[in-house]
């Protein structure tokens, strides 16, 4: 292998990287190039006026940034956070905003051939399915997770 | 020209290239406006003006050929070539003044047509082969009716920069033979950027090959065989050298001995300044006098070298910073795990920092400082415009446009103002022969007035027009349906504000200048949006005062903490009148439709729960066990109900993640957040969008 095959190897070495986390009892994964840190549950700061969803905004090192709740936006019943709960700062479009999830798992690497395609039946906003030893991973594509967000905080 | 040396700077892409160049001719088209209206005010252009407008008009070609925008440096060529013929000789300005004045504000129109065009995505050369037409016409005129000046007037290139019959000679000449860097590409635009850093310094230059801007194919033979600059330097020759040596791309240079094309004799540089200036033949004598303002040029430039342009973006960052400073200093000084302790050398460290800090914040935000002069200038050009499309003749008289303020704000009030000042010519001031039957003087006036008051800014736009017609207004609004009580209860006051609400205008007439949908209302929401107020008076038939009100700076506020539950709200101090406490619930009003009100002293005020407004569950709800806040907005107030005060505090005001933008919460009463000294966020509250009625 050539130092520039080795380059661009360790570039994109994340593209295969996911990072997993559980709602309920699913697991869901996401690009880990997409993941910037793991914040543990903290005091969120309620804003008035949006959507249920929409926690807060948190003070992450001084940059203002709002907390979803995943479980919330994928319209199941909302639980007490507890120890295990975590802030998963992601960055969409060059927008930071913390994902709140019930645990993170571990971070995967997933073999292209290991990706399917999901069910066409299934939510617009996975992506693919894969399948792991510890079980059924849905891959979330932010994109169609969040357009109705996305579309409106670009204008 | 200075920052095109970047260039060599092998980090910088065409992107950044492209920024300073947008930027630098942003700033010399200012220029060039400011010496227009004052000279055509003037009825006269001064020997400095005319160099200076040559100057930037030349640099503008040479920058704009060098990124290809070609059709930008071509009009710069042509406005150039007319005042290259002026420079010569100024009296011939006379025959064509107002064309070429009109000519040239369309052409600097065109030019920043273009730099606005260039900072959208797709951006497409517009044609200005109407203008160059136009100003070749004007030079031939100048020229028609100037035989006698023939010869500079006819070939204005040739005499510059053309070797045939016009090489300088004789002693004092330089001779420069350039070779670029291999592969630098565009070598014939390169040579031409150097005669053009070059030519300030020299009363006279050739090169060879003759105009390397106008021909590609010179290129290659530029990269190969060099290129040679014989000029005449107007004073040191060294500086002449200092400049080729400090152009981009160049690898080495050469001085030739004077008449001799052989490359042997370095000492030909030695030429003193006085032999140089001596030296010059008797014939462009004349012309040499008329230049010398030239040098004062270059030492104004030698001036404003003490100056940097800074990307806004890296400011705006420092800005964070120091906001993080001072929120990470007051986390220190007022942290939890001190309170109770007698630290008295602690508490002077801490106050040596506060001091320091508190000098940083001042210094920055005077760097983000500008003063209300730019804005002003344009408005200039404005009225000058109009008066001329209308046939109206008016002034604009400005006062304390040193007057600073932060750049965010400054960029957001240029739109609002532009609008009134079109208003004011449009609709206030009358024709002339109106205002003489109204005893007035024939020329209007329409004053721009900028003062700062501490905390705030003050601009009042006026004019000595027709005042604002209540009727007319009356009318409008009952049509438009936007009266919300009885006729006769309006007092003037209110009447005037009612051309601030959306969907007014009385102007039934579309004009080209305004009236064209967007009225006062956006005027307005402009001004609110940085954090100002407006407030109109006016007198039949004397004129209109427009006063505006914005706060100096968007980024730190001082303000009044307020507890609701758990959320913390920011009121700015300025909104706030006073605070007090209830005794009695007979002191509220209830009115029918659910709303409570309170009466201070003889005024009755609404009262707005925050609780309610925002759907927070905690708090009180009791009026008696919370406090009130009265404040000041626009020109009523209101009082707002909260649990109660934890003090008064300085915050950096962030916005809210552009994420959120959906929600629109500044128009929902919240202009930002802030994150306070123990980490957590307080919502700042804005007292003109809190209560929309």
């Amino acid at each position: 292998m050539t130092t520039i095959e080795k380059e661009s190897e360790n570039l994109d070495g994340l593209s295969d990287r996911y990072l997993l986390f559980k709602i309920e009892s699913t697991t869901y994964g996401l690009p880990l190039a997409l993941a910037l840190e793991i914040l543990t549950i903290q005091a969120i700061t309620r804003l008035p006026c949006v959507a249920p969803y929409i926690k807060g905004i948190v003070n992450l090192r001084g940059k203002v940034i709002p907390v979803l709740d995943i479980r919330a936006k994928l319209g199941l019943p909302e639980r007490e956070y507890d120890d295990k709960t975590c802030i998963i700062v992601v960055d969409i479009h060059e927008m930071h905003i913390g994902l709140i999830v019930d645990a993170v798992s571990e971070v995967v690497t997933v073999p292209m051939d290991s990706i399917i395609p999901p069910p066409s039946n299934s939510a617009s906003f996975v992506s693919s399915v894969s399948e792991l030893e510890t079980g059924v991973v849905l891959n979330l594509v932010f994109d169609a997770f969040f357009s109705s967000d996305l579309e409106l905080a670009r204008n | 020209m200075g920052k095109v040396f970047l260039l060599s700077n092998d980090d910088f892409g065409m992107e950044s290239m492209l920024e300073i160049f947008i930027h630098e001719t942003e700033e010399m088209l200012e220029d060039l406006d400011n010496i227009l209206l004052e000279s055509e005010r003037a009825r006269s252009i001064t020997e400095e003006n005319i160099n200076t407008i040559f100057r930037i008009t030349h640099t503008i070609k040479g920058s704009a050929a060098m990124m290809n925008f070609n059709s930008i440096s071509s009009l710069a060529h042509s406005v150039e070539d007319v005042f290259y013929i002026l420079r010569e000789d100024p009296a011939k300005l006379s025959l064509v003044f107002d064309s070429i004045f009109d000519l040239v504000f369309q052409a600097s129109d065109y030019f920043k047509k273009e730099l606005e065009a260039l900072q959208s995505d797709n951006y497409q050369e517009s044609d200005p082969s109407e203008i160059i037409a136009h100003l070749e016409e004007q030079a031939a005129v100048i020229k028609g009716e100037t035989p006698a000046a023939a010869e500079p007037a006819a070939a204005p290139e040739e005499a510059s920069e053309q070797p045939a019959g016009g090489v300088p000679t004789g002693e004092g000449t330089l001779r420069i033979h350039i070779m670029f860097e291999p592969d630098c590409g565009m070598e014939n635009l390169r040579a031409y950027m150097v005669v053009g850093q070059v030519q300030p310094y020299c009363s006279e230059i050739v090169t060879v090959p003759p105009h390397p801007e106008n021909d590609q194919s010179l290129a290659a033979e530029i990269a190969k065989g060099g290129f040679t600059i014989i000029c005449r330097p107007k004073g040191d020759p060294d500086e002449v050298i200092r400049v080729v040596e400090s152009a981009m791309n160049v690898k080495s240079y050469e001085i030739l001995a004077d008449e001799e094309p052989e490359p042997e004799a370095p000492e030909a540089v030695a030429v003193s300044d006085t032999k140089a200036s001596e030296s010059m033949p008797a014939a462009p004598a004349a012309a040499q006098a008329a230049k010398a303002p030239v040098d004062t040029t270059a030492l104004t430039k030698g001036v404003k070298q003490s100056l940097i342009s800074v990307n806004q973006g890296k400011l705006d960052h420092l800005m964070d910073l120091v906001g993080e400073i001072v929120t990470a200093e007051s986390m220190v000084s007022r942290n939890p795990d001190l309170k109770g302790l007698r630290l008295d050398n602690f508490t002077k460290s801490i106050r040596e920092l506060r001091k320091l800090t508190d000098e940083l914040q001042d210094i920055v935000m005077s760097i983000r400082m500008v003063p209300l002069q730019g804005t002003f200038y344009k408005m200039d050009r404005i009225v000058r415009d109009m008066s001329k499309k209308l046939g109206k003749k008016a002034e604009l008289i400005t006062e304390g446009g040193d007057t600073e303020v932060d750049k965010t704000i400054n960029d957001a009030i240029v739109d609002p103002f532009m609008h009134m000042v079109r208003n004011s010519m449009d609709h206030a001031i009358e024709m002339p022969e109106a205002r003489i039957a109204a005893g007035k003087p024939e020329v209007g006036k329409v004053t721009l007035a900028a003062k700062n008051t501490g905390g705030e800014i003050f601009i009042t736009i006026s004019d000595d027009g027709a005042g604002l017609d209540t009727e007319r207004i009356m009318n409008k609004a009952r049509e438009n349906g936007l009266l919300t009580k009885p006729e006769s209860a309006y007092s003037d006051k209110e009447i005037f504000n009612l051309i601030l609400l959306p969907g007014f205008s009385t102007n039934e007439n579309v004009t080209e200048f305004s009236g064209r949908g967007v009225g006062m209302d956006v005027v307005r929401k402009n001004i609110e949006q940085v954090g100002g107020t407006i407030n109109i008076s006016s007198e039949r038939g004397k004129g209109t005062t427009f006063t505006i009100k914005i706060p100096l700076t968007l980024a730190i506020v001082d303000g009044m903490n307020i507890a609701v539950g758990k959320t913390i709200f920011t009121l700015p101090i300025t909104a706030i009148r006073q605070s007090f406490k209830i005794s009695d619930p007979s002191q509220i009003i209830h009115n029918t439709d659910g709303s409570e009100m309170i009466v201070l002293r003889g005024e009755c005020y609404p009262v707005v729960r925050l609780r309610d407004v925002y759907d927070i569950e905690e708090g009180t709800s009791d009026l008696l066990e919370g406090i009130l806040i009265q404040v000041d907005s626009g020109d009523t107030g209101y009082c707002i109900f909260a649990d109660e005060l934890l003090g008064e505090y300085q915050v950096v005001v962030k916005p809210y993640p552009i994420f959120l933008n959906k929600y629109d919460l500044k128009n929902r009463g919240l202009s930002g957040c802030s994150v306070l000294g123990d980490g957590s966020i307080s919502l700042i509250l804005d007292v003109n969008t809190l209560k929309n009625d």
